[in-house]
């Protein structure tokens, strides 16, 4: 599919015999083959980015990136896996939240990373406990972790100093749509403050904001539902205040990105992993974004969220393991390439070591010569972990319908719209509310 | 059939086999092999429809009998059943689906009904080019018809949205507020079923006899008492039939609210059966639950269907 893989296996094809030579090239010399991997936008464009690097070290591998886009990776995933492991990649794509359905329904459709290189294990050791929970069942490890997703809030300089409005004084949700109402009152009715981020689902700031106060729709352990806990209607309390303000555009992924290009957008809060889009998108408004770190619910408090983050998987199916495995420790398992991907798309590294690389401390010069991976790294061990379980796609869908009536309005309190979402999560997976 | 058949086989037999043969032995067994015969023929049909349709039929049964979220999968009789009754997501799903049934259908039949007269009338020119023009969007596959209306709602950039501003009206979210995006699939529906169901009806018209017309003008009738007394009732059961086919595709509606509105869009605002089955079935991984659902809307359009042919053949006796 992409023209860099086919121009990498002309490559190989010519060079390939005066490759196969001595040293310590000579074992991976061996691994050879095609292996296609399926991805998504800024995800699949950071893959790519390292797959130059890697035919230098593995020749012999021809790699495929399939950008088909994140949800298409998900439902095509689940449909190959729930018919036996058919039609799939040599390289799966997941996000942490949503990949316990996989483990959980189909054991088999994955192979446990270690079984395919006994010396695996070493290497998953280095990244942190919490990213691998979710991809761990009893002593199998389904998945490398990849990126993490820590929130901030991206901003555009000129709109916010022609309010008067100064970024790090918002400290508070409070501040934020005070300076919003500031915003959109001076650049007129075209822009509006944030988007609301709404594709299919419209739950993404709830969670993002719920991460924050500690909550989510389950406990740790994925035992219990969680999602009417205090945090969580802090959470929600806080959107709806925003979406009173009407500081809303009601956009979705594509929406936004052209509501940024047409500069009617003057913020956006997402994972760091949209630096990538915004800056790829949009490069003619080099150095207007900056990026500044979530506002808490009371000064002082907590200004960390995850938002997302994924893993890489080898499918069972998959009829060269060694050497899609090969190409998920070159790409996620050494800083360099880490370091790439966050060149290329703005993922945030996983592993330890690429995040004291010392790129994290450059000035960036699309967003006004900022740090701003020192902004998004900072926050990242105030991030509260939690645990997509296999009833995540269930859950998100209840919530989704029940929190959309609620920001419309509907006369109920947070508190009662999430008890109803709790009790309904709880009907349908069978899992007890927390009390 | 019985003494023909017999007869016919037995006659070329009596005289060109040898007599040591018992004739009726003989005959017998090609009288059997005849009669199999068709089944031969029809076998391969037979097998396509036993794997392809009477297994997945008794399969999906089994399934929505069983809880398929644990591993391995466990008989629970009543766990799926139990869990329509007091889903409110897929009450929701049901009740967007018998909106869209009680709104759009009866709206796009009488639109395709007056579209038909006016097709039908000799007084049009160029008849076979609008004919055309209106039965075109049938033509037009779904996912690009979709990816169009998709473009003309978008709440910023739409150009619906764009007429609705240049005419002072307020804008709507199209493709994000609940009501509007039901109204959005209605629309989407409407324009690409009422050509293809006027064409029905307009072959429904061409069969009304002329001389009734006629008779009934020398009678004094006007143009309203023709089409309410003469063209609606002898329409009827073409009409019939388009309910029956709208109303049972309408209770699978799944391709608009997937494409056009992302998935049934946010809320689930214009989440249908179909969509809903979907999302259980292979988002949820919820196979069992899916099961039901499906059966749910199976019911649910045969009901309608034979609901529709009762009160009509009524009438019409």
């Amino acid at each position: 599919m992409s023209g860099f893989g086919r121009i990498a296996g002309i490559l190989i094809g010519t060079v390939a015999l005066g490759l196969a030579a001595a040293g310590p090239a000579l074992a991976q010399s061996d691994v050879k083959g095609e292996i296609t991997v399926w991805s998504w936008n800024v995800a699949a464009t950071a893959l790519k980015s390292v797959v130059p690097d890697f035919n230098k070290a593995y020749p012999n591998v021809k790699v495929t990136v399939e950008d088909l886009g994140n949800q298409p990776v998900y439902d095509r995933g689940l449909a190959g896996c729930s018919a036996g492991g058919v039609n799939m990649p040599d390289v799966y794509s997941v996000e942490n939240h949503e990949s316990s359905v996989f483990w959980a329904r189909f054991p088999d459709c994955f192979l446990d990373l270690k079984s395919v290189d006994a010396k695996e294990a070493d290497l998953l050791a280095k990244f942190p406990k919490f990213k691998l929970t979710e991809l761990t069942v009893g002593d199998k490890i389904y998945a490398m972790p990849w990126d993490s997703g820590p929130a901030v809030v991206f901003y555009r300089r000129d709109m916010y100093e022609a309010a008067g409005v100064d970024p790090a004084k918002i400290v508070t949700w409070d501040d934020f749509i005070a300076a919003g109402k500031a915003v959109q009152a001076k650049a007129g009715p075209d822009v509006k403050f944030v988007s609301n981020n709404t594709d299919s689902i419209s739950t993404t700031w709830f969670r993002i904001l719920a991460n924050q106060a500690g909550c989510a729709y389950f406990d740790e352990t994925g035992e219990n539902v969680t999602v009417n806990q205090p945090g969580c209607v802090q959470a929600l309390e806080t959107v709806k205040k925003i979406s009173d303000a009407d500081l809303f555009l009601s956009a979705g992924w594509d929406g936004s990105l052209q509501a940024i290009k047409a500069n009617r957008l003057a913020s956006s809060v997402y994972g760091a992993w949209y630096e990538g889009s915004v800056r790829g998108n949009a490069p003619e408004l080099s150095g207007k974004w900056g990026v500044f770190q979530l506002p808490a619910f009371a000064a002082g408090g907590n200004r960390a969220a995850n938002i997302g983050g994924s893993s890489l998987a080898i499918p069972a199916s998959s009829k060269n393991p060694q050497a899609a495995l090969a190409f998920i420790n070159f790409a996620l398992g050494r800083p360099d390439s880490q370091i790439t991907q966050l060149k290329a798309s703005g993922l945030v590294p996983t592993l330890p070591e690429a995040i004291n690389d010392p790129y994290i401390q450059q000035p960036q010069p699309y967003w006004g010569g900022q740090k701003v991976w020192e902004v998004v790294l900072a926050t990242l061990s105030q991030i509260k972990p939690a645990r997509g379980t296999q009833y995540f796609a269930e859950a998100d869908g209840i919530a989704d319908g029940i929190l959309l009536a609620y920001m419309k309005g509907n006369g109920k309190s947070a508190k009662e719209t999430l008890d109803e979402a709790a009790e309904q999560i709880s009907a349908a997976t069978g899992l007890p509310v927390a009390e | 059939m019985g003494t023909a058949t017999r007869a016919g086989i037995q006659a070329p037999r009596t005289r060109g086999a040898s007599a040591a043969v018992p004739l009726d032995i003989r005959g017998g067994w090609r009288r059997r092999r005849h009669a199999l015969a068709p089944y031969w023929f029809l076998l391969p049909y037979f097998l396509v429809f036993a794997v392809f349709w009477c297994w997945p039929i008794i399969d999906s049964a089994l399934l929505s009998l069983q809880n398929t979220r644990v591993n391995p999968w466990d008989w629970n009789i009543a766990i799926n059943w139990r869990r329509l009754l007091i889903d409110r997501a897929f009450h929701a799903a049901l009740g967007n689906t018998l909106t869209i049934m009680a709104i759009q259908v009866p709206v796009m039949l009488t639109l395709a009904t007056l579209l038909a007269v006016a097709l039908n009338s000799p007084l049009l020119k160029l008849r076979p080019i609008y004919r055309f023009a209106f039965f075109a969007p049938v033509v037009v596959s779904d996912a690009a018809y979709s990816a169009v209306f998709r473009v003309l709602f978008n709440g910023q950039f739409g150009a619906v949205n764009h007429a609705f501003a240049a005419l002072g009206l307020p804008t709507v979210e199209w493709l994000q507020d609940p009501n509007a995006m039901l109204s959005t699939v209605m629309v989407a529906m409407t324009w690409r079923w009422t050509g293809y169901n006027a064409i029905i009806l307009l072959a429904g018209l061409q069969s009304i006899p002329r001389d009734l017309y006629e008779a009934a003008a020398i009678d004094g009738a006007t143009p309203f008492d023709r089409f309410f007394r003469i063209t609606l009732p002898l329409l009827k059961p073409i009409l019939v039939f388009c309910l029956v086919l709208s109303v049972i595709g309408t209770t699978q509606l799944f391709t608009e609210p997937w494409l056009i509105t992302d998935r049934g869009g946010p809320g689930g605002g214009a989440e249908t059966l179909g969509t809903y089955l979907y999302k259980q079935g292979f988002v949820s991984m919820n196979f069992g639950y899916a099961a039901a659902i499906a059966y749910t809307i199976a019911g649910m359009a045969a009901v309608l269907a034979a609901l529709n042919l009762v009160f009509t053949r009524g009438k019409q006796a």
